[in-house]
């Protein structure tokens, strides 16, 4: 029945503003301090939802529509990907383009509102957003191109809802380098280290949060919602690829599902930890080190 | 194909009228606009019939001439261009009715007029052409009235020579058509079209003939690295005309293409995987070329190159799975084709007309000298904004619809054993996506968004109706097709099939179920973005609502000259791919500017084109203007006719 997978994607879009925080608070335990509650950003959401707006004066309605794009397309993407472990909301041929593509949309909204407000500092947020992204969306495409091929399957729901389980024992080398291309990607869109820092307070070094440093309120809330939603896409992604949980009964998978974004959550902790941010002139470098790697999967696939 | 030809009649009509009453302005702009839509409408009448389903029509006409009969009719691949000649034709001349009229005073637009008008007649001529002379004649009567059109600002140097390197390339291209149809003309015996297809060789003959077609229609299409006449060309002609050659004029290189590929069977493999090599190529060069070009047209045109590249993509997929008898990856290869052909001609002449808009308002096109033009110009900024949300290829647009089935194709060759290798052009595909969407965001951002960066981007004035009216009716065709791909999808399938010589049954079912969730994809997605904005605005009704500088980390007065610009923005992509795509980077203490190297026109078109110069330098001596030699020059050429035909018959009376 759908209804489990409606209760898959509240469970997701539920658990979102968790997952920065468990990152955050293994970071912290890391470094010997306590670090913010785990909840911190439901309360950081409340919060912001609450309060009132300021907007510069050269902002116009393309600003204020960046954050609801924003929100609108990572929730539209959740409904494409089989979180409950069968299948998903919609689910149909080539529905890799169109996640990857809801996703873009976003994030073209949100470049576009930092142009908007004619601040140098936003504008070359944007600029290296872009630049990232360029890098890791031929990754996440190639790591499509070896789910289809391990799967025979052209959809999200179908590839990571069923046959993948069969696939794992015949092909584990290829789909081991494919999910750690992945697990790099999610680092990427999910603006962690090593390509950004979310906890950085110098604005030149900044790649996310600076393009978003005009908003206010409601508007700096969605942001926040809408991309710990998308990271949480990709964990959710990554975790479809690692663990395929079409054997198991609706329940369990989800709760499968929410043990393993845990699981990642505390490894981007963990990452985060161990690891300096890269140099920017360096991230390309990082990133086509997951095309690569992908690429190497999708070459075991096609060889075997 | 009596509402065809009575359509493209009266196109042609109104065009005269432009020219007849160019002494009474209304009257003229009239008549002009008003018969170039009916003769569109009536032309586009068959082809909307024959892509519904209805049988393809054709007529046959005697010639006078050698070559068998002139043959012109309307079958689904001569229907989808059709449909894209004449909207964006319309939409196009219509806009330059109004774009230049300022400029009657002191230019001869009528003369324009007539010429667009020409131009779409021969452009829509030439896809209904079923025989090689009147094709030849529609080729060559649409490169030169676009020469004409594109050197229309004639005083200036750089348009001169742009036209001339048009005007250069676009012949070589033809000597390859017509020395294709000549080899392959004489395998039959007339140069129809169907004696061309019955007389398909294969072996040598075949490579021979799609080799010498890539590279005469590839010409035309501008792909890497035969396109280097497109971006000065584009840049140099009036924006309609830009809209127009863009949109429709270089997809006959496309159509040509899968023209030859219909009529001469399936393509070798190493053709199609040569034209997926060559598609990615084009497609990621010209993204990176158009990330590093700062003047909006050039900019664009760069972008065609790169879409070029994309149809291509697809070309190639539908070419291999031709070969390798993949019905479906054939149908859906080259459906993938014809349709992001037709897309691209809808956003892209919308983007030119929205940069003509631009241009006319500020008098640059200059990116970096723009700013802020969203809040004087808000409608051309919408159809900007959509035009480059569809160009992206993001969803709920057309431009995510053609390439969702191009990717189709190319994930589906992981059923094809041979052409499995065919998955990595996915990567390629989506890198290209990427650039694409750093792109528009820089030329949205920078030209319409923020400060205006000088007086003139300060001072511009919303466009006319005149100018809007084209974008929207191009707008909307965006939205309807990204919308509702049912439209659009099946069409171009069935053109995909028959251009595969296969049955589409197979690749509409493939496809079929998947255009409704995409349509309850962008249902959703409008649903959701507009919910949540009605939310936010009822939730900020009862806020306090600040106003403010733009955050400068404490700086309390920024002005526009300290906003990032379109070059800084592309900088750092330009630092990662430039040495790829041969960026030039000019940096000094104050500025930083980027801009592509023409690496193929300099180095190697324009040293050739020197050297045949000097050749023909050399056979200067032999044209001195003495009437006497020349009749001996004629009476020599006879001769040596006349000894050839008697060798020939073996002095036998013929």
């Amino acid at each position: 029945m759908t209804w489990t997978a409606l209760l898959a994607l509240a469970v997701v879009v539920g658990m979102a503003p968790l997952i920065p925080g468990i990152a955050a608070k293994t970071k912290a335990r890391l470094a010997g301090r306590r670090g913010a509650p785990v909840l911190q950003l439901y309360r950081d959401l409340a919060r912001l939802w609450g309060k009132g707006v300021v907007y510069s004066r050269v902002t116009t309605w393309v600003f204020r529509m960046g954050p609801v794009v924003a929100v609108a397309t990572a929730a539209l993407a959740a409904c494409l990907l089989p979180l409950d472990g069968r299948r998903a909301l919609i689910t149909f041929s080539g529905d890799f383009v169109a996640f990857a593509s809801l996703l873009a949309l976003g994030r073209f909204a949100l470049v576009l509102a930092a142009w908007d407000t004619g601040s140098s500092f936003e504008g070359m947020g944007a600029s290296r957003e872009v630049t990232v992204a360029s890098f890791a969306e031929p990754a996440l495409f190639l790591a499509f191109v070896a789910l289809v091929l391990a799967t025979d399957s052209l959809s999200l729901g179908g590839a990571l809802g069923g046959p993948l389980v069969q696939a794992w024992p015949a092909a584990t080398p290829a789909l081991a380098m494919v999910t750690a291309s992945l697990f790099l990607v999610l680092l990427a869109e999910g603006a962690r280290v090593p390509v950004d820092d979310p906890a950085t307070h110098l604005e030149l070094t900044m790649i996310h949060e600076v393009m978003v440093l005009d908003h206010s309120g409601p508007d700096l809330a969605m942001i926040l919602l809408g991309h710990a939603l998308k990271m949480t896409l990709f964990a959710a992604l990554l975790i479809g690829a690692i663990l395929p949980r079409a054997s198991l009964a609706p329940l369990p998978a989800i709760g499968v599902l929410v043990a393993g974004l845990i699981v990642v959550a505390v490894a981007v902790g963990v990452v985060e930890s161990v690891m300096a941010r890269l140099r920017l002139t360096h991230v390309p470098q990082f990133l086509t080190a997951a095309s690569a790697l992908a690429a190497l999967g999708v070459i075991l696939l096609l060889v075997a | 194909m009596i509402p065809f030809f009575a359509g493209l009649a009266t196109i042609v009509v109104a065009g005269l009228a432009a020219a007849v009453f160019r002494r009474r302005p209304t009257l003229a702009d009239r008549a002009f606009r008003g018969l170039i839509v009916l003769g569109a409408v009536a032309a586009a009448w068959p082809a909307v019939r024959v892509l519904a389903g209805g049988a393809a029509v054709e007529v046959r006409l005697r010639a006078a001439v050698p070559g068998g009969d002139w043959v012109f009719g309307i079958d689904p691949l001569a229907a989808f261009f059709l449909i894209a000649i004449l909207l964006v034709g319309a939409a196009s001349a219509c806009y330059g009715a109004a774009y230049l009229a300022p400029e009657a005073g002191h230019r001869p637009v009528a003369v324009v007029h007539l010429l667009t008008a020409l131009e779409v007649a021969s452009l829509a001529l030439l896809v209904a052409a079923r025989s090689v002379i009147p094709f030849l004649m529609a080729w060559e009567l649409m490169a030169i009235l676009a020469y004409f059109l594109v050197v229309f600002e004639s005083e200036r140097d750089e348009v001169r020579r742009a036209g001339l390197i048009y005007l250069v390339s676009t012949h070589t291209g033809t000597l390859a058509l017509i020395a294709m149809f000549a080899f392959w003309g004489q395998l039959g015996g007339t140069l129809t079209f169907d004696a061309l297809a019955a007389a398909a060789p294969a072996g040598i003959g075949a490579a021979l003939i799609f080799t010498l077609a890539l590279f005469g229609f590839g010409f035309k299409a501008g792909l890497v690295p035969l396109h280097f006449w497109l971006p000065g060309a584009h840049a140099a002609a009036p924006t309609h005309v830009s809209a127009l050659m863009s949109g429709v004029l270089i997809k006959m290189g496309i159509y040509g293409l899968l023209r030859v590929a219909q009529l001469a069977g399936a393509p070798p493999a190493w053709w199609g995987w040569l034209v997926l090599c060559l598609g990615l190529a084009s497609g990621v060069l010209g993204v990176l070329w158009a990330l590093t070009q700062h003047d909006l047209k050039r900019l664009l045109a760069y972008h065609s190159v790169e879409n070029i590249g994309i149809i291509l993509i697809g070309l190639g997929i539908g070419a291999l799975g031709a070969h390798f008898d993949a019905p479906v990856l054939a149908a859906i290869g080259f459906g993938g084709a014809v349709l992001h052909t037709l897309n691209h001609a809808l956003f892209k002449s919308l983007l030119f007309l929205g940069a003509g808009a631009v241009q006319r308002a500020t008098g640059t096109r200059v990116i970096d000298r723009l700013g802020g033009l969203a809040r004087r110009m808000p409608l051309t900024w919408t159809a900007f904004l959509i035009g480059s949300v569809a160009i992206v290829g993001l969803p709920p647009l057309n431009g995510f619809v053609s390439e969702w089935l191009i990717y189709q194709g190319l994930l589906r060759s992981a059923h094809l054993a041979p052409i499995r290798a065919a998955l990595f052009a996915a990567a390629g595909l989506a890198l290209i996506g990427a650039l694409a969407l750093a792109c528009f965001a820089k030329v949205g951002g920078a030209v319409f968004l923020g400060q205006a960066r000088t007086a003139p981007a300060r001072d511009g004035r919303e466009a006319g109706a005149g100018l809007l009216i084209p974008m929207f009716v191009l707008a909307a065709a965006c939205v309807a097709i990204g919308g509702a791909p049912v439209l659009a999808v099946g069409p171009a399938l069935r053109v995909g099939a028959m251009i595969g010589g296969v049955g589409a049954a197979g690749a509409a079912a493939a496809v079929g179920p998947a255009l409704g969730r995409i349509s309850l994809l962008a249902l959703l997605l409008a649903t959701l973005a507009g919910g949540l904005w009605w939310w936010r605005t009822r939730v900020l009704a009862r806020r306090t609502r600040g106003v403010a500088e733009t955050w400068a980390c404490g700086y309390a007065r920024p002005n526009p000259r300290m906003q990032y610009t379109a070059a800084s923005f592309a900088a750092p992509l330009a630092a990662a791919y430039g040495q790829v795509a041969g960026v030039e980077v000019v940096r000094q203490p104050a500025s930083f500017h980027t801009r592509p190297r023409e690496l193929v026109l300099d180095h190697l078109a324009i040293p050739f084109w020197s050297r045949v110069r000097g050749w023909a330098v050399r056979l200067h001596p032999i044209q001195h203007g003495r009437l006497w030699a020349y009749i001996l020059y004629l009476l020599g050429t006879l001769l040596l006719l006349l000894l050839y035909l008697a060798l020939q018959t073996g002095g036998a009376r013929p």
